[in-house]
């Protein structure tokens, strides 16, 4: 393997990606901060290819043009999230590595499935927030959520079967939390876990679940395939990309709202001049047209708040979030 | 008619050509390296295709990893190595091909008959999308449980060892991949407390640990092997049109199992390859010459795998389900790109559409080319002192796994694994039925679990739904061939012995 | 490291039942009838099923043909026992990768253990220099600027 002219390929190889993999990186380097004097590393606790990921990347693009560093992300998965969030957690603190938490980060410790809490990072920025929807097959026959909601009224504890997620994930909380908001237990409805919402989704549209608790955009290919139905979302206003899906309180008067948020954060002992340099990097990130036009382009919503926001966001998410899994019986405590 | 020409457009554009050709040296390149796979490549792509045109975009990823998912068969070929999974069934049969000197048909089955089966399966995605698309929305967790079962069975058909000790290597892997909290009920399992084994074992590690570092630790312990009778490198497609002929009843079996199998969300390539070698030695009919350097699996599984990654693609486009891993990346390009997967990309989008199918029969033709002078730089590799390429494995086993999660847990797993796949080998228990067992691990238990909650513990709704009951019937066929295969054994016993003792 | 059908045989009735008793200990998941329990003792039963049969012989003859093809294994007794240690080199080397690339940086690291790997399978230093030195770099300028893979600088930065 270590011939000349297998060298030569892959030189010609690397040659023939480099204008491909680096025009633009240059942008207005602001005034020469001290920091980011090097490239800086964002970890992101789910696999490439994923919502999560796509957002980091545009981020991670745009911070790049914004900062005049290179921002790379690196995928660091696995357990759930539990290993990615550990790792950003657990970084030196010098602002060379940082990552973006998800709402996890606020269910993982309530399972005891790890040490890590919110407190474990510096909060940077919120960067969107997707709330979910009630999904049900195309052929179903409740025609808005009312009549679904009547129909798991009427139905025996465990008789009707969900799914979204996996077991404890976000969108088993939303279930959960929907049927507490409808006085009912958490586990009236079966819970089916899934590797995610694409399954999930596979699944409904195969007949074999009554409905999904996903968010709106994971549905969205099988919505426009007219495969299935959303027939709420979970979210104080109507959805600027969905504008046809009545919110929970419209359709059936409960207010129930939860959402799967994202945001960037370091370890916890960041030194300032990093926080500094981020937090209004971040606002300028979530303000360009491209990222608005990224996430529009998905379905993903934008939720924005700084450093000092998105520090009160965690701690109110963690509580609510812990109660409702203490409700749905998921916490270990 | 406008549409194709507009399509024929959006290809030739200099951006899109450039990236074609860029993204198939690059994909042949990261396919050949052991313990960086097809979907590795793709992913690696991903801040690429930010700056691309949305065409220029999705053409890296179709290129990418169709040369990728070939290539890897090009260091399993030489030095018994797969360098992605898909490659791991058939890997023992195409490394006995090389050390009886013809490594260059073995190579050129690989990629001629992949070329084919990515042009097959390219033509089932233009000719039967919405057919297909059918078939994989009525695929509940009851049929995909039989069907990960049938794959499991393939096992035993793929061992050229006992069949006890086959399901023995791969119940191993299944409970390798019970390791971690990847479970449906998000427990964490077998994890002694490292945070590390929560994410469970990838199979990337596993797979370079049972073949690449096994392989350097019996080149340790081995003399080095007689040099090949040095000559001339054959013509690598010379033959293959006779090969073609011959087989070509495999041929199409492969391609169809592998656009099934594809189209089908969650199995993908690796299962594809899998499933055809078994079919390959099952129905061959010079079953006693496979596994000992026989094409014919090569043909039926080269195709097959190809061809499933066009498939693949059917879910993404229509329904924005990922058939596999690598469909799942390109599904976030296509978001990214603004086109935006569902049945309206392929009437209102409908150029674009055409401008994807035109790359994928472009990036199949020009995988032939580009697949010889691979496989001609590749090839020195056997003339090379073993002495000096065996160090250089190593070190690309540590780089490799370290790169796919950027973890060096990973590289302990690596070392690892080339114990267990070491001591295996010299016991007679195959490492691709444990590297199968742990690439399906998931998915069997994913689709029991969940099928046993939503049927209340019930067995009945397993077999209820017309699939799942065909399915079910064909599993229990090939759950009891062991049993027969053993009891037809122990009368051949004595005829076999007498067969096999003149080689 | 050949071992007798009967002690492999034994080891993966050991394995299984482990795997059944530590896995019936899991946690029910409420909510749930079916939890993480279930898998691993269909699978610890499956393997102490098969560790029997191997212990027993049975589905032996199938391998008669496996050992026809081991005509490249070496035949010296002495050259066995020597083997068991010099096998256990190339994981020894990886495990020094973990825990010195860190320290000393991606070159220095892989220079070595491409070397002691090189001499170990009989290399003369003529050749296992280069290579040290070679395979390395190549490998860092892939991995590196291809890839993008954060492989540590360590004590010796790569030039480019």
């Amino acid at each position: 393997m270590k011939s000349i002219p297998r060298r030569a390929l892959l030189g010609g190889a690397a040659l023939a990606l480099a204008p491909l993999a680096r025009p633009a990186l240059i942008g207005p380097a602001l005034a020469q901060p001290r920091w980011p004097a090097r490239p800086v590393q964002m970890l992101c606790p789910w696999a490439a290819g994923g919502g999560t990921d796509a957002v980091l990347r545009i981020i991670a693009i745009l911070l790049e043009k914004d900062l005049g560093q290179p921002f790379n992300v690196v995928n660091r998965t696995g357990g759930s999230g539990v290993v990615g969030h550990a790792a950003i957690a657990n970084a030196q603190p010098d602002g060379y590595t940082l990552g973006i938490i998800t709402a996890e980060i606020c269910m993982l410790h309530w399972q005891g499935l790890t040490e890590v809490t919110y407190r474990n990072y510096t909060p940077l920025g919120l960067m969107n927030n997707d709330p979910p929807g009630i999904q049900v097959n195309n052929s179903a026959p409740y025609r808005d959520v009312k009549a679904l909601a009547d129909a798991i009224k009427a139905s025996r504890p465990g008789q009707l079967k969900a799914s979204g997620t996996g077991q404890g994930g976000i969108w088993h909380l939303a279930l959960a939390g929907w049927l507490g908001a409808m006085g009912l237990k958490a586990d009236h409805v079966r819970w089916v876990p899934s590797n995610g919402a694409a399954p999930a989704m596979q699944d409904l549209a195969a007949g074999g679940l009554d409905f999904t608790t996903c968010s709106v955009p994971e549905a969205r290919a099988m919505l426009d395939a007219g495969r299935a139905r959303s027939l709420a979302v979970m979210a104080p206003e109507r959805l600027s990309a969905f504008p046809d899906i009545p919110t929970l309180k419209e359709a059936m008067g409960v207010d129930y709202q939860t959402g799967a948020w994202r945001g960037i954060a370091g370890p916890s002992n960041l030194p300032a001049e990093v926080k500094a340099a981020m937090d209004p990097a971040l606002g300028r990130v979530f303000n360009s047209q491209e990222y608005k036009d990224f996430l529009n382009a998905r379905g993903f919503g934008l939720v924005y708040a700084d450093a000092a926001g998105f520090a009160r966001h965690l701690e109110a998410a963690d509580k609510s979030l812990g109660e409702a899994m203490k409700a749905a019986g998921l916490a270990k405590v | 008619m406008n549409d194709m020409l507009e399509a024929f457009r959006l290809v030739a554009a200099a951006d899109v050509v450039l990236a074609i050709l860029a993204s198939a040296i690059y994909g042949l390149v990261v396919g050949s390296l052991p313990g960086l796979s097809a979907t590795m490549a793709t992913a690696l792509l991903v801040p690429v295709t930010f700056y691309l045109s949305p065409i220029a975009a999705v053409a890296t990823i179709i290129t990418a990893s169709a040369m990728a998912i070939f290539s890897g068969d090009i260091p399993g070929c030489l030095l018994r190595i797969p360098g992605t999974p898909a490659s791991a069934a058939y890997t023992d049969e195409a490394y006995a091909m090389t050390r009886r000197g013809q490594a260059e048909v073995a190579l050129g089955a690989g990629l001629w008959f992949s070329a084919i089966g990515g042009i097959v399966g390219t033509l089932s995605l233009v000719l039967m999308a919405p057919l297909l698309a059918e078939m994989a929305l009525s695929f509940s967790t009851y049929e995909y449980f039989w069907l990960a079962f049938l794959g499991l069975m393939c096992a035993t058909l793929v061992a050229r060892s006992s069949p006890v000790k086959a399901i023995a290597s791969m119940l191993l892997g299944l409970l390798i991949a019970c390791i971690g909290m990847e479970n449906p009920a998000g427990t964490p399992r077998f994890t002694f407390g490292v945070t590390n084994l929560l994410g469970g074992i990838e199979p990337i590690p596993a797979l370079v640990g049972v073949f690449a570092v096994s392989e350097v630790m019996r080149a340790m312990v081995t003399p080095e092997p007689p040099k090949l009778p040095r000559r001339k490198f054959g013509s690598i497609l010379a033959g293959q049109w006779a090969l073609t002929k011959k087989y070509q009843w495999p041929m199409w079996r492969g391609n169809i199992i592998g656009i099934i199998i594809g189209v089908l969300p969650g199995a993908g390539a690796d299962m594809a390859a899998w499933v055809s070698y078994a079919m390959s030695k099952k129905f061959s009919k010079e079953p006693e010459k496979v596994g000992t350097g026989h094409p014919e699996g090569l043909v039926e599984a080269g195709a097959s795998n190809n061809a499933s990654l066009a498939s693949g693609w059917v879910p993404a486009l229509l329904f924005g389900i990922p058939g596999d891993t690598i469909t799942a990346i390109a599904i976030g390009v296509l978001y990214m790109k603004g086109l935006n997967p569902g049945p309206t990309l392929f009437t209102e989008r409908a150029s674009s559409m055409y401008a994807l199918y035109l790359i994928f029969i472009i990036a199949n033709i020009i995988m032939i080319p580009l697949g010889i002078v691979m496989i001609r730089l590749a090839s020195l590799v056997l003339r090379a002192p073993r002495s000096a390429v065996m160090p250089a494995i190593i070190l690309l086993c540590a780089v490799g796994s370290y790169a796919t999660g950027a973890n060096l847990f990973s590289v302990v797993m690596v070392a690892a694994f080339g114990v267990l796949g070491f001591v295996m080998e010299r016991n007679g228990y195959p490492v691709a039925a444990l590297v199968l067992g742990i690439i399906m691990g998931s998915m069997v238990e994913q689709n029991f679990i969940t099928s046993l909650i939503k049927s209340d513990g019930d067995v009945l709704p397993f077999i209820e739904r017309p699939v799942s009951a065909v399915l079910a019937a064909l599993t229990f066929g090939a759950l009891l061939w062991p049993v027969g295969a053993w009891l037809l054994g122990r009368v051949q016993a004595g005829r076999l012995r007498a067969a096999a003792a003149p080689r | 490291m050949q071992l007798s059908d009967r002690v492999t045989g034994a080891f993966l009735v050991v394995l299984g039942g482990a795997a059944a008793l530590s896995g019936s200990r899991l946690p029910a998941v409420p909510g749930q009838d079916v939890g993480p329990a279930a898998f691993p003792m269909l699978i610890g039963g499956g393997l102490v099923l098969c560790g029997v049969l191997i212990a027993f012989g049975i589905g032996h003859n199938f391998e008669v043909t496996e050992e026809a093809e081991e005509d490249t294994a070496p035949s010296g007794g002495w050259f066995r026992r020597l083997a068991g240690l010099r096998a256990l080199v190339p994981p020894a080397l990886l495990l020094f990768y973990v825990f010195a690339v860190d320290l000393l940086g991606f070159l220095p690291t892989a220079a070595l253990i491409v070397f002691t790997a090189a001499m170990a399978l009989g290399a003369r230093p003529r050749l296992a220099v280069p290579i040290a030195i070679l395979a390395p770099a190549l490998v860092h300028l892939v991995f590196y600027k291809l890839l993008r893979v954060p492989l540590p600088a360590g004590l010796l930065p790569a030039p480019w």
